[in-house]
Parts: C-alpha cells; sequence; structure tokens
C-alpha cells in the first residue's frame, strides 16, 4: 500500500515537475503583447542609437519619442497634460523646471512603490542628481539622467599671448577662488588691450560674466528655498553669488555675448572670448561650431571645484498607460552600464557614480581640447556638489536675477540698485 | 461706406477705345520703380536663401564673419537626416489637408457671412459686426490653454480635426469680406436683380461670387499661410509624429537641449516653405491672372 | 416668402419681393421693415461664424477670464478666488505698462513704414507694362511663408552687435557697432524692422486687390482733364482705397498690439530686455503663463491688453471716420 501510494505521489510530484518545465519552456514561445512607450523629450535627452537598441532587444517594444521643442515648451506641454489626464508614459524634467514639479509629486508614480523600487538604485547616483528627483515628501519621481557639470574651458594660445601659464594644472592654479578668477581676467584684458568693443581683435577673458551666478549658486547648499514652502531668495548665499557676478561684471571681463547667439559662435571662431565657464555637454558646441580652433583649448578646473548646468530627469507621469514597460526602459536607459554608451558615444557626462572609477571614465581623454582627461575633471567636480533644495518659481526668480545682471552689464544700474530692483520685482512676482 | 454710384457693368464688352487710353495712363515703367522693386525683393528673398546656404553647410557656417553667402555642399544630407527624425511627407500631407480644408472653409463662411453684413438687413446687424472686430482684439494666447482642454474633452487630441474645426471661421474673413462686398458691388444691380426676382441664394451664386473671386483667392491664400506657420497649438495638440503638421515636425529636428542644431532645423525649413513657393508658381497664375481681370473690364 | 396683400410682380422662381419691401432700393434703405426671407437668410449666413465662435472662440476666452477672479496653481488644480486683486495688481504693475509703451512704439515704427511700402509696391505691381508680375509678388510673399526659426536665426545674426551684418555695412559708413538688444530705440527699430519685412508684400497684395477694383473710367477722365500720375495717385487711387486703408489699419493695429513671434526671437527669451526695453503686451502674457506660471495673473493681462486695443481700435476708427466725412465736405 505504502509503496502504491509512494508511485503515485511519485508520479504526481513528476507531472507537476513535468508541467513545470513545459510551463517555463513554453513561456517565451509565447509573443509578449505589443507595447508602445510614448516619451516626451527635447534636445537630446533620448539617444536615437539607445531606443533602436532596446527595441531590438524587445521587439515587441516600440518607443515613440516627441520633441516638444526645448525644456520649456515640454514643461508647459506637460503641466497642460496633467489637467487633461493625458500625459506620455515617460516625460523627460530639465532640472531648472525640476523644482517647480518636485512641489507637486502628486502628478507623477512614486517610484519608491513596488514594483519600482527605485530606492534600491539610489547608491548608483551621485546625490545632487538623485535630489533633483525627490519630491517634497520624499517620493522620488524621477531617476537623472545625465551630469552638466562645469569647468573652464579656455584658450591656451591666447593665454600664451597674455602671459599666463598654459598647463591645466598650473591654470587652475591661478583661480582657486572666485575672487582670483576675476583677477585674472582684469590681468587678461590689461596685459592683452583687445577687450573693446570696436576692434576687430576683440578678445575679452570670458565669454559672459553672467555665467558666474549659476556657477556660484550651485555650489552653495541653499539655493532660493530653505525647504518646501519655504521661498528665500534673499539668503546670504545669493546675495554673494550676486555681488561675486556684480564684481565680474563691473570689472569688465567679459566680451558681453550670450550664449547661443551668432556673436557667441563667431566668438569661439575669433577668440573674442579666452575662457568659458563650460558644462560637459557644451564641449560639444565648441568642437561643431568652431572646428578651427582644435587643439587651441584645454580644460581646466573651475573656481569652488565643481558646479553645474543642465541634464534632467525621466518621470512617469501618474496618468500614463504602461507605467510597467515605461520603468523597464527608463531604469535599462539610465542604468550605468547605458550611462556609459552613452558618454562615450555622445559625450554626456553620466550621473551614475560608480561609473567615475572606471577606466573608461578616469582615462578618456579628448584630442580636442589637447587631450585633458574630460572624464576625470568633470567626474571630480560633480562629486563635490551638494544637495540643493529647488522649488517651484525657481525659473521665474532666476530669469528675474538674470535681467538684474544684464542691467549691471550693460552699465543701466550699478550692482545694488540692480539687486534691490531685483529682489522687489521678484517679490511682486512671487504674488501674483 | 458709399460706393459713390459707380455702375461696374461687368458684362460690358472691352472696347478697342478703352484700351487705347489705358496704355496711355499706364506710362511705361520708371527705372527708380524698378530699383524700388529690387531691392525690396532682395531683402525679401535675401533671409530664405540664408536659410538654404544654413541648410547646406555644415556648422561652423553659422560662426563665419563675414556670413557666408554661398551655398554648401551638404544638403542631400540634411535632407536624410530630417527624413530620418520624422516621416516628413507624410507631415506635409497633413500640413497640406488642414490648411487647404481651413482655408476653403474660411473662404466660403467669410463670404456668406460677410455678404450679409455687407448687403443683407437683419436685427443686430450693427452690434454683431462690432463683437465680431472685437473678437479679434482678444490675444490669441489667452485661449491656448483652456482650448486644449476643450479638445481635449472631445476627444480630438493627436487629430488633425482639432486644428480644422476651430479654424473654419475667421473673423478677419468675415470683416475682410464684407468690406470687399460693400465696396465692389453696388446696391443698384442687387436690386434690380431682386426685382427680376432673384432670390437670396441665388444672387449670392451668379452675382456676389464671380464679383470677389480674386479678393476671394486672397483671403484664400492668407488662410492657407496662416494655417501653414500655425506653431503654438499643433505643437501642443499633436502628439504621434505620423500626426505631426509641418512645423511640430520641424521643431522635432533640434536635438541641441540648448541653442540650436542649425543645419538640420534650416534644412527642415527650407524644404518646408520650397513647396509652397513651387503651389504659389502654380496657383499664383490664377491668382495675379484674376486680380488682373478687375482692371481690365474697366 | 413674402406674402403680400397688394399685388406685386412674380418672380422667376416664384418669390414675390414687393417694391416696397426691396432691400437694396435706396428709397427702402432708411426702411426698417425687414423682409422676412431676407432676416432668414442672413441669419442663417452668419450662423456659422457664431456657432463656431461661441464654441471654439468664447468659450476658451470665457474660461480664461474667469480665472482672472483666481489664483491658480494648475499642478494640484487649486483655485482661490481672489476677486479685483489680479487687476488691482495689473493696475499698479509698471512692466505692464512698460510693455504697452513699448508695444506702441514699436506698432509706430514698423505700420507706417509697411502700409507705405506697401502702397507704393502695389501701384507699382499694377502697372500692366510690368514684367515678371507672378515672379515679383511671389518674392514679396516669401517673408510671410519663412519659418518663425528661421527668421530668429536670420535676424539674430543680422543684429548681432560684434558680427552682425547690419553692423558691418554700418561699419563701412563709420557707424560703430550698435548694440541692438541693449537700447530701447535701437531694439524697437530692429523688432520694427523684422515685422515690416514680413507684412510688407502680404499688405501689398490687399492694395493690389483693392486698387484693381478701382475702375478705370475714373482715371480715364482724370487724364483728361490732364492730370499727371501723381496727381492720379492722390485723387483718384487714395481716395477710392480709403475704406481699404482703413481696414488695414483696423487689423494692423488689432495685429500689432499683439506682437509676439519678433520680441520673443529678437531677445532669445521671454524678458524683453534686461530692463524690459522691448517686453511687449503678448510677450509679457506668455512670460506670466511659461515663467511664472501665473495662469490668473496672465488671464487678467490678457483682459487688459484686449481692453487697450478696444479703445486704441475706437480712436482708430473715430478719427479715420472724421477724416472720411471732412473729404466729403469738401
Amino acid at each position: 500500500m505504502a509503496h502504491r501510494n509512494f508511485v503515485a505521489k511519485f508520479a504526481l510530484l513528476l507531472t507537476a515537475l513535468a508541467l513545470l518545465v513545459g510551463g517555463l519552456v513554453a513561456a517565451p514561445a509565447k509573443a509578449a503583447a505589443p507595447v508602445t512607450i510614448n516619451i516626451w523629450t527635447f534636445g537630446n535627452v533620448i539617444e536615437p542609437k539607445m531606443k533602436k537598441l532596446y527595441e531590438k532587444l524587445h521587439p515587441n517594444v516600440k518607443i515613440v519619442t516627441v520633441n516638444k521643442g526645448g525644456p520649456d515648451q515640454l514643461a508647459q506641454a506637460l503641466i497642460v497634460a496633467f489637467q487633461a489626464h493625458r500625459t506620455p508614459d515617460i516625460a523627460a524634467i530639465e532640472t531648472s523646471w525640476s523644482g517647480l514639479f518636485r512641489d507637486y509629486p502628486s502628478n507623477f508614480v512614486d517610484l519608491r512603490q513596488a514594483p519600482y523600487n527605485a530606492n534600491k538604485l539610489k547608491k548608483d547616483y551621485v546625490d545632487w542628481r538623485w535630489a533633483q528627483g525627490t519630491g517634497k515628501g520624499g517620493e522620488v519621481i524621477g531617476l537623472p539622467t545625465d551630469v552638466g557639470g562645469l569647468e573652464v574651458a579656455y584658450r591656451v594660445d591666447l593665454f600664451k599671448q597674455a602671459g599666463f601659464p598654459t598647463q591645466r594644472d598650473a591654470v587652475a592654479r591661478m583661480w582657486p577662488t572666485w575672487d582670483k578668477f576675476i583677477e585674472v581676467g582684469k590681468n587678461y584684458n590689461k596685459k592683452m588691450k583687445r577687450c573693446v568693443d570696436k576692434l576687430k581683435t576683440k578678445s575679452c577673458f570670458i565669454d559672459s560674466s553672467g555665467t558666474l551666478f549659476t556657477a556660484l549658486l550651485n555650489q552653495g547648499t541653499e539655493k532660493f528655498y530653505k525647504g518646501p514652502g519655504q521661498v528665500d531668495y534673499q539668503n546670504r548665499q545669493v546675495r554673494n553669488a550676486f555681488n561675486q557676478t556684480g564684481k565680474a561684471l563691473v570689472a569688465g571681463i567679459g566680451s558681453r555675448v550670450a550664449p547661443y547667439t551668432g556673436d557667441w559662435y563667431a566668438g569661439m571662431n575669433k577668440g573674442s572670448f579666452a575662457t568659458l565657464l563650460a558644462p560637459a555637454w557644451q564641449l560639444d558646441y565648441i568642437k561643431q561650431y568652431a572646428p578651427a580652433t582644435k587643439g587651441k583649448w584645454d580644460v581646466a578646473q573651475v573656481p569652488g571645484g565643481g558646479g553645474n548646468i543642465g541634464g534632467s530627469q525621466l518621470t512617469i507621469p501618474k496618468a500614463a498607460v504602461n507605467k510597467a514597460e515605461a520603468w523597464k526602459f527608463l531604469s535599462w536607459y539610465l542604468a550605468p552600464a547605458q550611462q556609459l554608451t552613452v558618454f562615450k558615444e555622445y559625450g554626456l557626462f553620466p550621473s551614475a557614480k560608480s561609473l567615475y572609477s572606471t577606466s573608461a571614465v578616469k582615462n578618456y581623454k579628448d584630442p580636442f581640447f589637447r587631450n585633458a582627461p574630460i572624464g576625470k575633471i568633470y567626474a571630480s567636480g560633480a562629486l563635490k556638489l551638494k544637495p540643493l533644495y529647488e522649488g517651484p518659481k525657481e525659473r521665474a526668480i532666476m530669469s528675474i536675477y538674470g535681467q538684474a545682471l544684464g542691467r549691471i552689464e550693460a552699465k543701466k544700474q550699478n550692482t545694488s540698485q540692480a539687486w534691490n530692483q531685483a529682489v522687489a520685482d521678484i517679490k511682486t512676482a512671487l504674488n501674483r | 461706406m458709399s460706393t459713390a454710384g459707380l455702375a461696374i457693368d461687368s458684362t460690358a464688352p472691352v472696347a478697342p477705345k478703352v484700351k487705347k487710353n489705358k496704355a496711355s495712363r499706364h506710362k511705361k515703367m520708371s527705372p527708380l520703380s524698378y530699383v524700388f522693386l529690387v531691392v525690396i525683393a532682395f531683402a525679401s528673398f535675401f533671409p530664405f536663401y540664408w536659410m538654404f546656404v544654413v541648410a547646406s553647410s555644415t556648422s561652423d557656417v553659422i560662426a563665419q564673419t563675414p556670413p557666408s553667402v554661398v551655398p554648401g555642399h551638404n544638403f542631400w544630407n540634411e535632407v536624410k537626416a530630417v527624413f530620418e527624425v520624422v516621416p516628413f511627407g507624410r507631415n506635409m500631407l497633413n500640413t497640406l489637408i488642414v490648411c487647404l480644408s481651413v482655408a476653403a472653409a474660411q473662404v466660403f463662411f467669410s463670404s456668406i457671412a460677410g455678404f450679409a453684413f455687407a448687403k443683407l438687413r437683419f436685427r443686430g446687424k450693427k452690434a454683431l459686426i462690432l463683437f465680431i472686430i472685437g473678437t479679434m482684439m482678444l490675444p490669441s494666447q489667452l485661449g491656448l490653454v483652456p482650448m486644449f482642454l476643450l479638445l481635449s474633452k472631445l476627444n480630438w487630441i493627436d487629430e488633425l480635426k482639432a486644428l480644422i474645426v476651430p479654424a473654419l471661421v475667421t473673423a478677419f474673413g468675415v470683416f475682410w469680406m464684407r468690406q470687399v462686398i460693400d465696396a465692389q458691388i453696388p446696391n443698384e444691380l442687387l436690386e434690380a436683380a431682386s426685382i427680376d426676382g432673384a432670390s437670396i441664394p441665388r444672387i449670392y451664386r451668379s452675382m456676389i461670387v464671380p464679383a470677389i473671386l480674386p479678393s476671394a483667392f486672397v483671403l484664400g491664400l492668407f488662410s492657407f499661410l496662416a494655417s501653414w506657420n500655425d506653431y503654438l497649438m499643433p505643437l501642443l495638440v499633436l502628439q504621434s509624429p505620423d500626426k505631426f503638421t509641418l512645423q511640430v515636425a520641424i521643431s522635432q529636428l533640434n536635438t541641441k537641449a540648448y541653442g540650436m542644431d542649425y543645419n538640420i532645423v534650416m534644412a527642415g525649413s527650407f524644404m518646408a516653405t520650397a513647396p509652397l513657393l513651387i503651389l504659389f508658381v502654380f496657383v499664383g497664375r490664377r491668382l495675379v491672372t484674376g486680380v488682373m481681370d478687375g482692371a481690365v473690364k474697366g | 416668402m413674402t406674402r403680400d396683400s397688394t399685388p406685386s410682380p412674380k418672380g422667376r422662381r416664384g418669390t414675390r419681393v414687393s417694391k416696397s419691401t426691396n432691400p437694396w432700393k435706396s428709397s427702402n434703405q432708411g426702411n426698417n421693415g425687414m423682409n422676412r426671407a431676407e432676416n432668414w437668410w442672413s441669419q442663417l449666413f452668419i450662423s456659422p461664424f457664431f456657432v463656431m465662435f461661441i464654441i471654439f472662440g468664447f468659450l476658451p476666452i470665457a474660461y480664461s477670464v474667469y480665472l482672472a477672479f483666481f489664483r491658480w496653481e494648475p499642478l494640484d488644480s487649486s483655485q482661490t478666488f481672489i476677486g479685483l486683486e489680479n487687476f488691482r495688481n495689473l493696475w499698479h504693475d509698471p512692466i505692464f505698462w512698460q510693455s504697452t509703451r513699448n508695444t506702441f512704439s514699436i506698432w509706430f515704427f514698423s505700420t507706417i513704414p509697411q502700409m507705405a511700402l506697401a502702397l507704393g509696391l502695389a501701384s507699382i505691381l499694377r502697372n500692366p507694362r510690368l514684367r515678371f508680375r507672378l515672379l515679383w509678388q511671389t518674392i514679396f510673399l516669401v517673408p510671410n511663408i519663412t519659418s518663425v526659426v528661421a527668421v530668429a536665426v536670420v535676424f539674430g545674426q543680422l543684429f548681432g552687435r560684434d558680427y552682425g551684418l547690419i553692423n558691418y555695412v554700418l561699419h563701412i559708413f563709420g557707424v560703430a557697432n550698435i548694440n541692438w538688444q541693449e537700447t530701447t530705440l535701437a531694439s524697437h527699430v530692429a523688432i520694427a524692422t523684422m515685422i515690416t519685412w514680413r507684412w510688407v508684400g502680404y499688405n501689398s497684395l490687399i492694395f493690389l486687390a483693392s486698387m484693381n477694383a478701382i475702375p478705370n473710367d475714373l482715371y480715364e477722365s482724370a487724364s483728361l482733364d490732364g492730370a499727371s500720375r501723381m496727381q492720379q495717385f492722390r485723387y483718384v487711387t487714395l481716395p477710392q482705397l480709403r475704406n481699404t486703408i482703413t481696414f488695414m489699419l483696423i487689423v494692423g493695429t488689432i495685429g500689432g498690439l499683439q506682437v509676439f513671434a519678433e520680441p520673443a526671437t529678437f531677445g532669445g527669451n521671454l524678458s524683453g530686455g534686461s530692463s524690459g526695453q522691448f517686453s511687449t503686451l503678448t510677450l509679457y502674457l506668455f512670460r506670466n503663463v511659461q515663467e511664472y506660471t501665473a495662469y490668473g495673473y496672465a488671464a487678467a493681462v490678457g483682459i487688459g491688453i484686449t481692453i487697450i486695443v478696444l479703445i486704441i481700435s475706437a480712436i482708430n476708427f473715430a478719427l479715420t471716420r472724421r477724416i472720411a466725412s471732412e473729404d466729403t465736405k469738401k
């Protein structure tokens, strides 16, 4: 009897096993349902080669990327989309808008929850970039894409003419602080005597002194908000950043050319400015628009060690249709392995800090910039920054301060007049 | 706005005598006139030409000083690149569908409404025409977000009809047609026709329409162009690449997050604009002869 | 269909139109009695406009007007009723009034050249002795079809301070580099140039269409009286074009007071210059929407713009009416 029971049980077990194995073997043969992931993006946040690669790896997935025209237009479209409850599956949010969206995390999927469990990935990324995707209640609404970073791209030939050192470490030693940076700038103008608008051979120290403001702001621990709902745009750090930039503007070390204008691209070629505060992705602009200056540029560390402009988070809006598939793509695209590929292929500096110690990043040298160790320089800069709370009216405040600095540059007001007007203007704008 | 008793007899045969006087009125073109034409033509065309220069060159052309005015050799590469990013042919078709529908509808609805305002009497006419002019004073940006929400409620998002239906009528068109009909069709003619027993739709069809054809063409052209250039609303409303119109397609081309990828964007703009010029050459003939007809029938 | 007790001539299609209610008979012009058919057809003909406008024009605007009485946070759909506070703030907003002044200034600099050049072009284009007319007309319309993006790039280069083409040419004549963005006057002239460039060809077509409707008899009798071409232009063409010019001024005013694309592309952002020197009304509206995300206030700005346009258009209309009636008195 026991023997029969045993045989029966064994047969049952075998059958169960057979079914299980059979099921496992059969499952992959079952075609997964076709899925379309809709992504709203801007610029080159989603690189086309990576998109094609993912589609090859997952033949049932089609990725449709829609370029909304720019980071501002995308933010606008997203706000409207939230109200209409018609959103894409993934939306890219540029860092200057992260302040706004982080204050309203209910519009996004909280990626801490299962099945996303984003907190497991937190350690892979630079903490201040991770913080830019964290909502005011600690929700994880997005993962970071790249790090803009900030270092100084300088013209070796012009430095030589001005009698400055040209080797990048020596150059960085010239300006350990921003005060020293401004001094170097004044020296440059004094030595070269070419920072005059009329001159065909015009050459000033930096393209636009206003860029110091962003650099200085992002190097601190507090920007315009103390915390959620606590706006504080006149704090000491902001005031210092403003005054310091004011000093540079009054000293006239800049060529007063706004970035991304015709004069700026021409200026790159003609040496109208000897330095520029460059995020990693901006180095590409120099390569593309001033190819004739190859080998004339190098990259040195920025005063204060590091800085940041740009970057974005990839988020999943609450009203997304294909959340699970979206997460699969998002987490794959932003995983360290893929960020490394993007870096090698497109030059976007990774936010996955585990990559910083890999040889691919550490030893990366760019021949255009005299074989400067771009990877090492930007990595060390990225590690120096601290998380900053950014709030909803970030853009408005930045824009008004930007105008104030423009007035100082145009000699319409002095630093304290510009500051006072800016503060009044911000108060009014915030009251709307 | 009286027409001061003009009698336009559009059915009178053109007598040779008229031709001789016409020739003497229009003297030879003075060289000054030609200079004026050339200067304005140059200023009008140069930016378009320069668009092609940038589209056909490599990136550094934007940085050259003085700016290069010679086209490069890169045009077909850029064209290929454009087609890789967006289904450009499909986008052009979408734009044609939208623009033609809008132009035809605007001309038709404006002409009947304009006719009513110009020549028919009805209660509240004065107030209504002022209301229509008043609607032109509302800034369009004001209604952008609510319009999107409305279209979303109608489930028209990502459909071409979201661009066509709201644009079927236009205050400018009504105002323009009213003014044209008022100026070009004397009351005496209409009086005679109605004495003969013609009904209002008949009058519209056989008298108004032929007389306003040139102006209707001009309005159609303008409506077409306005629809072609429309950017803000399509960018919000259209979500899939194969529904895009040309302006939205062009904004897909920029892969620089800050600043612009000049060559490919200019190539896309050029590809979106050049067909219009070709269209003008064909349709324009009709336009010119239509417009000149008015002069001959003096 | 009229049912008239007095015998009336029967129309071909059986529509009876009695003499006493013939709408176009001059002696009936002041008559309040209306032909019922006429009334019905009128309503039919104007209803498409009004139906579409109510749905797609009025409703969105009404919602925006409603918003103007609230402080609106779109991202959590919270609305706080604040009554007239937005309007009070608007009244005291120096940037709003600065934008108004800028808008008028730019309008002034662009409208007059636009109209003058368009008139000149049209009078040349209507000459039947002109050859290649189609070619000219097509070229003059090119600015209107050039995309905004391309205009931004081209004019951005042209008006560059250091390396722009315009400054390059001015340099040859000994003029120092003008910083087009920086000063109020230069920025207004630059923007006005961009606007004029875009609309001259378009406006010339409208003038041309109207000019061609002027019957030749008038010119014949004028030339028989010995009038020169200039005099014919002044005493025949211009008066006949009065209606068109009025129309163009009204439309041009309304459009000009809402200029947006040119100031936005000129500055590259929505600020309208470091001291708002070329901020226009619709640019400021858009800035409130996009940068400040102050939707309620933006709606108030929109209403402010509408009121200003209304007032200016009314003044415009009254003035041209005055000039017209003075003319006929002569």
